[in-house]
């Protein structure tokens, strides 16, 4: 069954971002001119300011660079605790997702994980949103 | 009455160091107004933005030996609602010549005041803040807010937001390069918290030990409850005049000698979590050293903004006070106290004093070297640093005693 989530940022050029990983795919935007690959999604690169931007696939390899475990409820969607964690990909963008198949407690610094996707949805409906497993 | 001007970043001029003074600080009564809002007894009013501002205001006045007709500029920083600017104006009784909205925060607050003090807009500038944060039942964090690319809302799908949320995962990154521990991070809130037991006006004064500190309840773990800033209601104003017309007042004049401004631009992610604003903090700081003619050296006294005990880390760190992964040792050590190397947060900060924004942080400063600050005088302070801290920008002021 969908996981229900906190609702995301749509629009252009966010539905792109979510249409590839609804096909398994995690593509990010990378720059024709000065190759930096942004993250979140944006409308001109965040580096360079170019606009010749591709939506280019990503390993979907990283390494562990931070994590926290929230006690504090914010979102009515989740329940505490939960762990999110940052991710370095190996194109270079960080990544704050969840993690898939560990917990926090098993976090450690420079630990190799790689994406996985998991069925939500919100209020727009289903979608399958980018994780990380240990690699 | 003039149009009402945006704060914009005003550059540092070495030519305008030393000359606009605060004269006056007024505040409200923090920590009565904490307990009176959470006990809501029969008959209680939450406070407005606006009655909160007037307060301070009368009270600013008072402290400057000034009657409302001698203040010509007003700059209006009301964060969470309230009237504009030109209405506060009219409720504070003013008719100001320049008329500013400020941003809120202390961000940026002071440079256009003594821009305008400077090019002939205005003699006497008020400055006013007000936060009527738990009347309106502010939330720090969640869906509540919009989530554009550019703000750390954006994560909300995967559950990551809120301020509490940002610290937690500079702190987790800090641990494992330094070494540091939970433990070693409560020696900033148990810090403060002595320095707010020697103030009247802080809400939080109950002795706070590093096993009350461990035992209390995660946050956004490696947080605790400790580590977050209040949240609370209040006002300050600060009055600022040229130095000039600053002689014979009842209170020695605090002098604005300089001040910077950094921010990123991109990769903020990176900036924050692996660089913990170094960049920022060292750019701003240096730029504000230059335009006071002074050094790291000479600050003896250092105000930063505390939304989290880390966050007040990296600043001490990212302006050069502690070498990177040595600020907690710092604490440790008791250089961050008062009567030490360096005192910091003497009033008890964000943390313990009062959730007001990094303006009561200016008024901590004032009153310091002023060497009116009582129990927590700093001896013979004459040089004190304030940093204005947001998770994408610094704004530091330096303050010096004017004599």
């Amino acid at each position: 069954m969908a996981e229900r989530r906190p609702n995301r940022t749509l629009g252009a050029p966010h539905d792109e971002f979510w249409a590839y990983c609804d096909s398994g795919e995690l593509r990010l935007q990378r720059c024709g001119d000065c190759s930096h690959v942004s993250w979140p999604p944006v409308d001109a690169c965040e580096m360079c300011g170019g606009s010749g931007l591709s939506w280019d696939a990503m390993s979907g390899r990283g390494r562990l660079v931070s994590w926290c475990t929230f006690h504090q409820r914010y979102y009515e969607e989740l329940e505490t605790p939960y762990d999110t964690i940052l991710v370095e990909l190996e194109e270079g963008p960080l990544f704050v997702s969840n993690p898939s198949g560990f917990s926090n407690d098993a976090a450690f610094f420079d630990m190799p994980v790689k994406v996985a996707f998991a069925d939500c949805e919100d209020d727009a409906g289903a979608f399958r949103l980018p994780v990380f497993e240990p690699a | 009455m003039s149009e009402t001007a945006a704060v914009a970043v005003v550059e540092p001029r070495p030519e305008w160091s030393r000359r606009a003074a605060i004269i006056g600080v007024g505040e409200t009564d923090f920590a009565a107004d904490y307990r009176a809002s959470r006990a809501k007894e029969p008959g209680f009013v939450p406070p407005t933005a606006e009655s909160l501002a007037i307060r301070a205001f009368e009270r600013a006045l008072a402290d400057a030996g000034l009657q409302r007709d001698d203040v010509d500029g007003l700059s209006v920083s009301l964060i969470y609602g309230g009237g504009e600017p030109a209405e506060i104006a009219k409720v504070l009784g003013l008719q100001p010549r320049w008329l500013a909205r400020g941003g809120g925060t202390m961000s940026g607050t002071i440079p256009p005041a003594v821009a305008a003090l400077l090019t002939g807009r205005a003699d006497t500038v008020a400055l006013i803040y007000a936060a009527a944060s738990r009347a309106i039942g502010r939330v720090f964090g969640g869906g509540t807010y919009s989530s554009g690319p550019t703000s750390y809302y954006y994560y909300h799908p995967w559950g990551w937001s809120s301020q509490a949320a940002h610290w937690a995962m500079i702190f987790q990154h800090y641990m494992a390069r330094f070494g540091a521990t939970e433990a070693d991070l409560g020696a900033v809130a148990t810090t403060l918290r002595t320095h707010a037991q020697r103030n009247d006006n802080a809400i939080m004064r109950t002795p706070l030990s590093i096993e009350d500190y461990l035992a209390s309840r995660y946050i956004v773990k490696p947080l605790h409850l400790f580590d977050m800033c209040l949240v609370n209601d209040g006002g300050i104003c600060i009055i600022l005049q040229r130095r000039d017309m600053a002689e014979d007042r009842a209170h020695t004049p605090v002098l604005v000698a300089g001040w910077g401004h950094s921010e990123i631009h991109k990769q903020k992610l990176h900036y924050l979590v692996r660089e913990r604003l170094r960049p920022q903090f060292d750019e701003a700081g240096q730029q504000a050293f230059a335009m006071a003619g002074l050094t790291r050296a000479d600050v003896e006294h250092f105000q930063g903004y505390d939304a989290s005990s880390m966050h007040l880390l990296q600043q001490l760190e990212g302006y050069g006070f502690a070498e990177p992964g040595e600020g907690l040792h710092f604490f440790q050590q008791g250089h961050a106290g008062i009567g030490g190397r360096l005192p910091v947060n003497t009033s008890g900060g964000l943390l313990s004093h009062a959730y007001m924004h990094g303006w009561n942080h200016v008024v901590e400063a004032t009153r310091q070297l002023r060497h009116e600050a009582g129990d927590r005088q700093v001896e013979g302070v004459e040089t004190s640093f304030f940093s204005m801290a947001t998770t994408q920008e610094a704004d530091p002021v330096i303050f010096t005693r004017g004599v």
